[in-house]
Formats: C-alpha cells, sequence, structure tokens
C-alpha cells in the first residue's frame, strides 16, 4: 500500500489538473513521521535516478533537519552523490531561517559560518516571507528542469516549522499554488499533528490529496493502568505502527488503505494488516428498521431446529409418534402439550420452535355468550 | 403520494401581459406562489428541488473536503447560464478562475443520446392498464419542445463547451484572494446584480453568481467569520430584490460548528455532497449500483419564497452516478427495506423522474 503512494508521486500530474500532494502525519504516540517521509524520499529519487518518473528532480526545503543530514541519507541508501546536482537541490531553511546568522556575522560577532555546512545547498534566509519561498523554490526547480516543460517534485520537510513562523492562510496559499503550478509533478510534506489546532490540520488535509498517518499498533486504555503495564505497549509502539493511507481518487471516491510497518536498520518494513478493516458504511446509509440478516448464533439455532414432520431428510428410519412412549426411546420425550401450543422440547443440540398464538392473549369472557351479538 | 408536483390550488395567478414574455426568455419558467426558477443544469436536480432554483434566491452547497463533487454542480449551473445567454459571475481561490471556464461541460443536443431514453426502455415491458394511459400523455408532450429553448439541458461532462457559448457573454471571473476582506468582492457583486433588476415591468435576462470554495483556507479572510457572514447575509438581501441565482459552496469541515450553522441557516436551499469510500464491500452489498457511484447529495432545505408551506422531501439522500461518465445523473439510494424518510423501497432502480412519473400509478 505504501508502494502506492510512491507510485502515485512518480506518476504525478495529469495536464491541466492539480499534481497530487501528501500530507505524512505523525503523533506523539507514533512518532515515525519523519522516517516515513525518508521512505518516501528516496523511493522517489530511486524512481528520478532511474527516470520512470514524471519529475526529472525534486527540490527539497528542509526546514528541520539541514541538508548535511539529506546527504548522509542518500549516501546511505546508495544514491551516488555526485551526480546529485542533476536531480534534487536542497533550500536549506534550517541553517538560518530568519537570517540572524548573517546578520550577527556582518556584524562581527562571529567569525565564519560553522563547519560542515554544505556548500551544495542553498541558503533561504526569510522563512517568514512565504511568497519568496514560493519564488525561491520555483526557481530551483527551473534550475533542474533544463527546458521550460519539465517538471519537478517538491518536498517540504516540515510544514510543522513553516507554521512556527507563518500563517495558515499564507502555508495553504504556498501548497495551493505548488499544486497548481504547471511546473511541478507531485507534492509532499511532513506534518506532526500534535502541536497544531484541529483547524489547521483540516486545512492542510482539504489541500491535500493523500493523507498518510502514522498511528500506534496498539493504544493502552487511559485512566487506571499502571505505569509498568504500559512498558510493553510503549515498546511495541516505539518498534512500529500502523499506517493509515486516504486516497482521494479523481472519480470522488475516498481510497482506504492500512498497513503496519515496523522499524528496522536499514529502513522501514510494512506489511499487510492482520486485523479486519472497520466498517464505514452503516455512518453513510440512512438506518434500516428492520434487521433481515441472522447472527452466527441464531443461524446455529435455526438449523438445529427439528421440524415436525415425518421424514426428516436424514436418512433415518421415520417415528411416527402415536401418543405412547416406546422402549426405544433413550431421549428426552417429545410433548404435545395444549392445542395452542406447539412446542419441541430442546436437548443440548435440538433447537425450539416457540409459537404463540395471537388469540392467546386474550382473556375468555367467561359472563359473556359471544354468540349473543348475533342478530339473525 | 404528493411527490414533487406543487400543490395547486383552485385560485391561479392572473399573469399580466409582460409576464407573457417570459415564456419567451429561455431558462424561466414560472413557479407557484408568483416565482420563477431558474435551471439549476441538473435535470434530476430540477425535479427534487420542484422546478429549479428560485429566482433572488441564495443557493449553498457544503462540500466534502474529500470529494469535488460540489465543482460539478457548479460546472453545470455555469453551463446552463451560458446557454442561455444569461450573465455570470464566478469567483475562486485559485489563480487563475478563467481556467475554470474552460471545463465547463457542453450541452447534449442529439435526440438518440439523450437519456431520457432509457426511461422509454424501462416502459416497453410494462403493460398498463387501459385508464393509466391518459397520464402517460402528459409526459410525452415534454418531449415535443425544441431543444435549442429547452429549460434544462443535459450536459455531457467529458465535451469541453463550445467557444461560441462564451464569445458576446458578460463572464466575470474573481479571484477571492484579491480581496482582502471581502468588500471589493461585495461591491462587485453588487454592481453584477444591479444589473439585473426585478420589477414587474420588464423581465431583464437573469443572472448567475457562482461562488466556489467561500473559505477556502488559502484565502486572507478565512479566519475572520463575521466578515463572510456578513457578506453572505447582504449577498442574500441584494439577491432578493433582484433576478439572479447565487450558488455559494464553502467546506464546512473548516470552519466552526457554529459559523458553519450560521451559514447553513442563511440559505436558502441547501444541498450538501459526500464522498463514498472505493471498494467498500459492506456499501456494495447494502445498496445496489454501488459501482457507478460517485458519490452522495443530500437535499436539506429548498427554498420557499412567499409561502410559508415547507417542503417535505419523500427522499433526502441521493445518489450521484455519472451516466456513460458522461452526463450526472441523481437517484434515489435504493436499500432494502426502508424507514419512512430516506429513498424509495420498490426496488426499482429507476431514477428520480421515474418516481415521481408512477406517483400517479400508486395503488
Amino acid at each position: 500500500m505504501a508502494e502506492r503512494i510512491c507510485r502515485a508521486l512518480r506518476d504525478g500530474a495529469l495536464e491541466g489538473e492539480h499534481a497530487p500532494a501528501l500530507t505524512i502525519k505523525d503523533s506523539n504516540e507514533s512518532p515515525f513521521g519523519s522516517l516515513l517521509f525518508n521512505h518516501v524520499l528516496s523511493q522517489l529519487s530511486s524512481f528520478i535516478v532511474a527516470q520512470k518518473s514524471q519529475s526529472q528532480g525534486i527540490v527539497l526545503v528542509a526546514l528541520s533537519r539541514g541538508p548535511l543530514y539529506y546527504e548522509q541519507l542518500f549516501k546511505s541508501k546508495g544514491n551516488n552523490i555526485a551526480s546529485s546536482n542533476k536531480w534534487i537541490k536542497v533550500l536549506d531553511c534550517c541553517t538560518d531561517p530568519l537570517g540572524w546568522r548573517s546578520k550577527l556575522m556582518e556584524s562581527g560577532r562571529i567569525a565564519s559560518l560553522t563547519p560542515g555546512t554544505s556548500t551544495r545547498a542553498n541558503l533561504y534566509k526569510n522563512v517568514k516571507d512565504l511568497n519568496k519561498l514560493l519564488l525561491a523554490i520555483v526557481e530551483l526547480g527551473k534550475e533542474l528542469v533544463e527546458d521550460g516543460k519539465g517538471r519537478f517534485a517538491v518536498a517540504i520537510d516540515s510544514v510543522s516549522e513553516m507554521l512556527r513562523h507563518a500563517s495558515i492562510s499564507s502555508v495553504a496559499g504556498l501548497l495551493s499554488n505548488l499544486r497548481s503550478h504547471s511546473q511541478v509533478s507531485c507534492l509532499f510534506w511532513l506534518l506532526h499533528s500534535d502541536i497544531h489546532e484541529t483547524k489547521a490540520i483540516a486545512a492542510l488535509e482539504y489541500i491535500s490529496s493523500i493523507q498518510a498517518s502514522s498511528d500506534p499498533i496498539t493504544r493502552p486504555i487511559n485512566g487506571q493502568r499502571a505505569n509498568s503495564e504500559k512498558l510493553p505497549f510503549l515498546e511495541q509502539n516505539l518498534r512500529g505502527g500502523k499506517i493509515h493511507i486516504r486516497f482521494k481518487r479523481r472519480n470522488g471516491r475516498v481510497r482506504l488503505m492500512s498497513e503496519e510497518f515496523c522499524i528496522e536498520q536499514s529502513g522501514i518494513k510494512f506489511t499487510p494488516i492482520s486485523s479486519e478493516a472497520e466498517m464505514i458504511a452503516q455512518s453513510l446509509v440512512p438506518k434500516v428498521q428492520f434487521n433481515l440478516e441472522l447472527s452466527e448464533k441464531e443461524r446455529n439455532d435455526r438449523a438445529k431446529v427439528v421440524l415436525p414432520f415425518e421424514h426428516q431428510g436424514n436418512g433415518k428410519t421415520i417415528q411416527i409418534y402415536d401418543g405412547r412412549k416406546s422402549p426405544n426411546e433413550d431421549r428426552a420425550e417429545i410433548q404435545y402439550t395444549s392445542a395452542e401450543k406447539v412446542q419441541t422440547v430442546t436437548d443440548s443440540g435440538r433447537g425450539e420452535i416457540i409459537y404463540f398464538r395471537d388469540s392467546d392473549d386474550e382473556m375468555p369472557d367467561s359472563d359473556e355468550d359471544p354468540d349473543d351479538d348475533l342478530d339473525i | 403520494m404528493a411527490g414533487n408536483k406543487p400543490r395547486v390550488g383552485s385560485f391561479s395567478r392572473n399573469f399580466t401581459a409582460a409576464s407573457n414574455t417570459i415564456s419567451q426568455i429561455p431558462g424561466l419558467k414560472h413557479g407557484p406562489n408568483g416565482t420563477m426558477f431558474l435551471s439549476s443544469g441538473i435535470l434530476d436536480l430540477d425535479k427534487i428541488l420542484g422546478g429549479g432554483f428560485t429566482l433572488g434566491s441564495l443557493v449553498m452547497v457544503m462540500e466534502d473536503p474529500e470529494a469535488p463533487h460540489h465543482m460539478l454542480l457548479i460546472r453545470n449551473f455555469m453551463s446552463q447560464g451560458l446557454v442561455h445567454n444569461q450573465p455570470l459571475l464566478y469567483a475562486s481561490p485559485a489563480k487563475d478562475p478563467r481556467g475554470f471556464l474552460g471545463t465547463l461541460p457542453s450541452p447534449m443536443f442529439s435526440k438518440d443520446e439523450k437519456s431520457r431514453d432509457r426511461d422509454a426502455e424501462q416502459e416497453k415491458g410494462l403493460r398498463i392498464a387501459w385508464q393509466y394511459k391518459k397520464y402517460f400523455e402528459e409526459q410525452n408532450s415534454e418531449f415535443q419542445r425544441d431543444e435549442k429553448s429547452e429549460y434544462c439541458n443535459d450536459f455531457d461532462l467529458r465535451k469541453p463547451l463550445e467557444r461560441h457559448f462564451y464569445s458576446g457573454q458578460q463572464i466575470d471571473c474573481i479571484r477571492l484572494e484579491d480581496s482582502a476582506d471581502l468588500t471589493t468582492f461585495h461591491d462587485r457583486c453588487s454592481s453584477f446584480l444591479s444589473q439585473t433588476p426585478r420589477n414587474d415591468r420588464n423581465i431583464t435576462c437573469p443572472g448567475r453568481i457562482a461562488i466556489q470554495s467561500l473559505g477556502a483556507p488559502q484565502c486572507d479572510f478565512a479566519d475572520k467569520e463575521c466578515d463572510m457572514l456578513s457578506f453572505v447575509r447582504s449577498l442574500k438581501n441584494t439577491i432578493r430584490s433582484s433576478n439572479a441565482v447565487a450558488v455559494i459552496t464553502f467546506p464546512p469541515s473548516l470552519f466552526s460548528p457554529s459559523f458553519s450553522k450560521r451559514l447553513q441557516h442563511l440559505a436558502d436551499t441547501l444541498v450538501s455532497v459526500k464522498a463514498i469510500p472505493d471498494e467498500d464491500k459492506e456499501l456494495a452489498k447494502l445498496l445496489t449500483g454501488y459501482q457507478d457511484m460517485v458519490g452522495l447529495l443530500s437535499v436539506h432545505k429548498v427554498a420557499r419564497i412567499n409561502t410559508q408551506v415547507p417542503t417535505i422531501l419523500e427522499a433526502t439522500t441521493f445518489s450521484m452516478k455519472l451516466q456513460k461518465r458522461r452526463s450526472l445523473i441523481l437517484e434515489c439510494l435504493n436499500q432494502a427495506p426502508i424507514d419512512g424518510s430516506s429513498g424509495s423501497s420498490y426496488a426499482s432502480s429507476g431514477s428520480c423522474t421515474g418516481s415521481s412519473k408512477t406517483g400517479a400509478l400508486d395503488f
């Protein structure tokens, strides 16, 4: 399922339509968003290097982790960094997002840039101005694609960081402008859902076309559990989690998928989920008054009822009850009580038909002769 | 069953000479209580609402953040206006609203592709008792209208609207982002509406306003709920005294519940669209025709102007289907069995056009 996301990003945007946009969400209980982001990034970059994707390059807006981190990430994945200038450009918004460091350098307070800063990255110093950020992204993207018609992908390391500096409407404006830009092939970003208001998260979900959220495998019941009992849950939740994906398809339907993943040395491994999918259908359709379905227990009971016919169809000899107990009968007796009720006594394995006639409810009037109403 | 036919009393309105011109203006139709109707562009929706959108009313569509179905409603609405040469004002939060005009569907004109044919086929296997045949005569007379001046066209969503419909038209496209607190946008709407005033002497061509995704997150006014409320309220007041219909879509999931409720109360006609999950086995078992469905449409309120009698619909939730991937049809949900307020029980997957037709045959 996670490959579907990567394939959707690889295939990119159709002509005249918005680019697909992926939100990767995580929370404190399942903090694997950045690992998922790395996974998607490395998958997409391998598609790009193999020239199988619509986009010819990625513009990575690094807000929470610096360009050095990504260089090491690509090195560990085996991607060739020497040629990486051709397919990836990093917009470094992490080293000096508000321009303070350069101001300090100008005034001579600090000597030089800290060693180890990648010289390949493009430094961006004004994260608060999202219009300029948009222009910077587009410019970098255009450098990646030589002719004017090629497309590039955009990865934003953390929209949560962006929301620290700018309002939700300007971030939403930036993302939707990127989506509708004719040269952007696909777009994905990371979001930490606990630190934002629901309005901000709802707005970002409104803009994105695919949402992947990382959830813990098990949630301990809140309240009375002692800390020691929570440990196994915590351990389990730190080793992996579940990923829930919502795909907005072009025909207007929503595709829901779930998978489990576990964190390994080399990265993330996805496995299909073992438990059954939840039922969503009930809430959409108006409630129905009649329950026509039989539960499992009811079905079994129905199968066990011995019908009051002579021939039961199971090959045994026909036994017709004639009012006398025959000596062969070892089982419980079949009683026929009054004419109004038909009832079979249950064995441990037999079902029961209980029939109540409506006329049983009427109390017979002892002092009235029903024939008095006749008027002949 | 009352169906969707308006109650006709023994009084009938004495139409003045000026109103005779209405029958010559395509796209306008008389409604009950002295109102006039404008087509929504979707045949089934017109039938559900009892004739179309009432002139002078405000229609609001509640979007589902996961599905673009409100775009279908807006597209058909705008195309119908262009086909009937009605002035149009369109606003959206996109950078280039004019680009949206290129996605408007084209009307289907050729008779053999008409969706009405499916109804004709259904009747062949049905033997009608002789005294009920007179009810069918009414339906046949509708087919003889000239296609060009049809009240509501059937739109082919795969074909873009032809160029000649755009030329010579008054089409204003506005970017919602340009208006920081909606005042400039409001002024544009007012000036547009002043061109279609309402008076008894001469009926001008009715106007259409389509506002898509009011309050989308990229607009600056998206968190200024009071400004948006006062804009919608003043728009509603202006529209009441003009010959126009405004359709506004908004995303209620992005608003606070009280604001969303206020917007819903402001609407004269309120409709919501909902997405359905893909490849859901439970839904496929519950609903027939699940494969063709793209979404659900619910009608919450129908405009009633000049009357105190509310419209009570037989069914409020309809499934949206794309017939042959071309035209949008709305059908009652078919699930067995029902409780009284939802869906039709008679298990035939006929469209709502079918159910209102057989209303005369209900025993």
